[in-house]
């Protein structure tokens, strides 16, 4: 039995390796001076600099972030809404409507990607920011409403009618009943589009245009014309802020639970 | 009556136009696409012709999508060879523990996808780490190809899909009641039958809905087959690729898309069929 | 949640803006071929930004092209048969050579070829070959043609540029045809030479084929002679071969397409780059075939005693042009699809 637990944990540990690998790699050349990522030289932070000079690196990083962001504000609003309102109202076509929100979930992003190209090629939309942040709308909502609506499954609204009982007019219901009501799925909904967006590279590479090269587009282009240790360095400090917003959140989630047991 | 229609007006009409415009319409014009003429310069001859669908069953295509789908489904099956025991013996662990360790999972997809990617190209090339230790230790004496072939692709995609079996496979083990274990335990059942009676009737919907997860994106990781395959394999989504910004066969291309999305209709009906939740498919 | 969406529309306004307002050049060009700072020193003098997207092949070019809405981008960089086939697809307007102020630095005999008889629609900004190029210290034998690259030693040691045209040409002409025929069965025989190969090809690649030959992931390739010329630096026991049986050669041009917006900074962007020392840094860079008078005067050593790089008039003269096919590109497309 102890034998057979160890084995077990060796099989974790083996996943775990699997999956970190690569980012441990890049974190220890991040330092290397070579610039060819074949040998360990030496320490160095000169990547670290080069980096903050990099411009075309920190162009396309602040356009993932203003796509990212706006596309995460518009689809949580939309895909908030529409959970609520797919939840209570019954229309015609609803049946209709509730599919199609399932095929960006589902289908191959290469198709999702071209379908949009073709549609803005047809429409003559200039591609660029616009185009990219509509693309990243089009394939986050269903993510958003499916999120909030595991919430709205579990959620008992008779509070609501209470509050209408209690005359609270329909947008105060709204602000004071139901949002805090399904914040959680609101924010497991935004973060999962938010993530999807800052990763996106399918539907990016097809809807994007001259000036709104995003970051995975423009790592995609330097690894293959010839990469250099900076993006190590970005990886890096990329890494850091994970780890540091997991960490405040778990510290936050910590203080609550203990404030909910005292 | 009438607030309430107004509300309802306000709630549903972006969803209604979203739905629409970006979801409907771009697929009956994909559809419609896939049924015209290219004039191959990425123009576009209005007729109405099968000719593209036809074009999907030459022998050159069919061999592509045969490859592709044999790609697809070995990555499926080698993820779920590491997801499913992983999962099982993660779900052994405290219930701390176990917050833990599926947070540490999903720590390095918050990264870069194609960062990671790259990480993989400097571990695996010619002249990259895993050559450079296997040599010193002088255990090789001439370089391992650990890329530009199928082995690189096959690390690409297991590496990149790999938390999309882990988190549906260890949330339906998770749900599995001790109890109902114990229970079978009680009964004189012996691993063996605890598991195929017990465990994987359970967890069936999991490894399906991870299925899923990693197949269909499987087809289309155009990236990955270009940057550690070489650009000498071509998947599914390298051929649509090619379609629309190489060989500017636009009707083609769509053709394939089609093609792809009853594909993916089917995959999903069968997983209804067996009870599975499609809202599963999009919560992580 | 209020202050969010405040916020967002912000946000929203501030992106709308700064793509709008600026002044700006939209460029699309081949991959690896102006540095950075070149474009960099552009931005500053002028006051311009330079929106840089990329390509890896004519097609993708006309692709993207194409696919965009007219006057996206306001500069491309085609090559000959591609300048010759978008003057048919009216897709590039007319140079007013006029406000070019170093157009006389353009080295005449690279002017009024066939593709653009008058050059009424492009200008030559550089030259290019593809070069045959293999590392001595990993292969004893001396190579010489695309017919000695099948033997089994060389399994997996090959690097080919990721370009239909040029990869079926090669085979076609290492079988001793034409280099854009369209018959049939020599684009059987090709595919079959190609499949022959297959074993021995190690990767297809246009944006960086250098990285394989410098990081000895390969020891042949069959690359852009600039490409050749950069890895030769950094790996000396490379050496450079013109193919027996022939090889290929392109000139690549400056045009603008038709509705461009910011017709002005592309033709500053031209004049820029025809000046005699900015052309200098982008050879230097990327050592490719000069056709530039006033760079003449300022090239290194190192880069006029590079076979790769700096290919004689004459020589270049002996390559083959890949010339536009029409229609019969589906069955290059079907070819490619097998070997692939």
């Amino acid at each position: 039995m102890q034998r057979h637990k160890h084995l077990k944990n060796i099989f974790i540990l083996i996943v775990f390796l699997f999956l970190y690998l690569p980012i441990i790699t890049l974190i220890i050349f991040s330092f290397n001076t070579s610039s060819l990522n074949i040998v360990f030289e030496g320490f160095t932070l000169d990547w670290y600099t080069k980096l903050f000079s990099n411009s075309a690196l920190l162009e396309a990083l602040l356009n993932t972030i203003i796509v990212s962001v706006v596309s995460t504000g518009v689809s949580t609003i939309i895909g908030s809404l529409a959970a609520i309102g797919l939840y209570k109202f019954n229309f015609w076509g609803k049946e209709l409507i509730n599919k199609l929100l399932y095929i960006p979930v589902v289908i191959p992003e290469i198709v999702l990607g071209i379908s949009l190209l073709s549609v803005y090629t047809l429409l003559k939309l200039d591609l660029g920011m616009g185009t990219l942040i509509i693309s990243h709308i089009a394939f986050s909502i269903p993510f958003v409403i499916i999120s909030v609506r595991t919430v709205l499954n579990s959620t008992n609204f008779q509070i609501e009618e209470a509050a209408h009982d209690l005359g609270a007019n329909e947008l105060k219901t709204f602000f004071y009943v139901i949002i805090p009501e399904i914040m959680p799925g609101i924010i497991s909904g935004a973060t999962l589009a938010f993530t999807l967006s800052l990763d996106d590279v399918i539907i990016s590479y097809f809807t994007a245009g001259p000036g709104s090269n995003t970051l995975p587009l423009q790592i995609y282009s330097m690894i293959k014309t010839g990469i250099t240790p900076d993006v190590n360095a970005l990886t890096t400090l990329m890494i850091v802020v994970i780890m540091i917003v997991l960490m405040i959140s778990s510290l936050i989630q910590i203080r609550k639970i203990k404030k909910e047991a005292m | 009556m009438n607030k309430n229609s107004k509300s309802k007006y306000i709630y549903l009409s972006p969803v209604i136009i979203y739905a629409i415009v970006l979801i409907l319409f771009p697929i009956i014009y994909i559809l419609f696409l896939s049924f015209q003429t290219s004039d191959n310069y990425g123009g576009i001859i209005y007729s109405l012709t099968l000719n593209n669908y036809l074009k999907i069953f030459d022998i050159v295509y069919l061999r592509v999508l045969y490859k592709s789908a044999c790609i697809a489904i070995i990555t499926t099956f080698i993820c779920i060879l590491i997801a499913y025991p992983f999962s099982i013996f993660i779900s052994e662990k405290k219930a701390n523990t176990q917050k833990i360790l599926i947070t540490l999972v999903m720590i390095p997809f918050l990264t870069n996808s194609l960062i990671r990617t790259y990480g993989w190209i400097v571990l695996l090339r010619k002249e990259g780490v895993f050559n450079s230790v296997l040599r010193s230790l002088n255990l090789i004496d001439n370089p391992i190809s650990f890329m530009y072939n199928n082995l690189g692709v096959f690390i690409g995609l297991v590496y990149t899909l790999l938390p999309f079996m882990i988190l549906p496979v260890y949330s339906s083990v998770s749900k599995i009641d001790k109890k109902v274990l114990e229970a079978a335990e009680d009964l004189g059942a012996n691993s063996y039958q605890k598991f195929m009676k017990v465990i994987l009737p359970q967890t069936l919907p999991g490894i399906f809905n991870g299925s899923l997860m990693v197949f269909i994106p499987a087809i289309g990781m155009f990236f990955i087959a270009d940057l550690l395959g070489g650009g000498k394999i071509m998947l599914i989504g390298n051929l649509i690729k090619n379609q629309f910004l190489v060989s500017r066969n636009w009707p083609f291309g769509a053709a394939i898309s089609i093609f792809l999305i009853v594909i993916t209709f089917i995959l999903v009906k069968f997983y209804k069929k067996s009870g599975g939740n499609m809202d599963d498919l999009g919560g992580f | 949640m209020k202050k969010i969406i405040i916020f967002i529309f912000l946000l929203l306004i501030l992106s709308g803006c700064t793509t709008s307002k600026e002044n700006v050049v939209n460029i699309l060009n081949w991959s690896s071929y102006i540095p950075d700072e070149v474009i960099r020193d552009f931005e500053e003098k002028y006051g311009i930004k330079v929106n840089y997207s990329t390509y890896s092949s004519n097609e993708e070019c006309l692709a993207k092209l194409s696919s965009a809405k007219e006057g996206t981008y306001d500069l491309i960089f085609p090559s000959d048969y591609m300048v010759e086939l978008m003057i048919k697809r009216n897709l590039i307007q007319k140079l007013d050579k006029s406000r070019l102020t170093n157009l006389e630095n353009i080295n005449y005999n690279y002017l009024n070829y066939n593709y653009d008889y008058y050059n009424e629609y492009s200008l030559p900004f550089l030259a290019a070959s593809v070069v045959l190029i293999y590392d001595t210290s990993k292969i004893d034998e001396t190579i010489t043609s695309y017919n000695d690259l099948l033997d089994d030693k060389y399994k997996g040691e090959i690097v080919l540029i990721d370009d239909q045209r040029i990869v079926i040409g090669m085979a076609l002409m290492a079988l001793g045809y034409d280099m854009n025929d369209t018959d049939v069965n020599h684009l059987e025989e090709a595919k079959n030479w190609l499949l022959e190969l297959k074993d021995n090809i190690k990767a297809f690649d246009s944006d960086s084929p250098k990285t394989f030959m410098i990081s000895k992931e390969t020891s042949i390739g069959v690359i852009w002679n600039a490409e050749a010329a950069l890895a030769m630096k950094q790996n000396p026991n490379l050496k450079v071969v013109y193919p027996t049986e022939g090889f290929s050669v392109s000139i690549d041009n400056f045009a603008i397409p038709k509705g461009a917006k910011n017709i002005d900074n592309a033709y500053l962007f031209i004049d820029y780059i025809l000046d005699g020392k900015v052309m200098q840094k982008i050879i230097e860079d990327y050592p490719y075939k000069n056709v530039n008078f006033e760079t003449q005067n300022y090239l290194s050593i190192d880069y006029l005693n590079n076979d790769a790089s700096n290919i004689s008039d004459i020589k270049f003269n002996t390559g083959s042009f890949v010339k536009n096919i029409d229609e019969k590109i589906e069955l290059y497309d079907k070819v490619w699809a097998e070997i692939k």
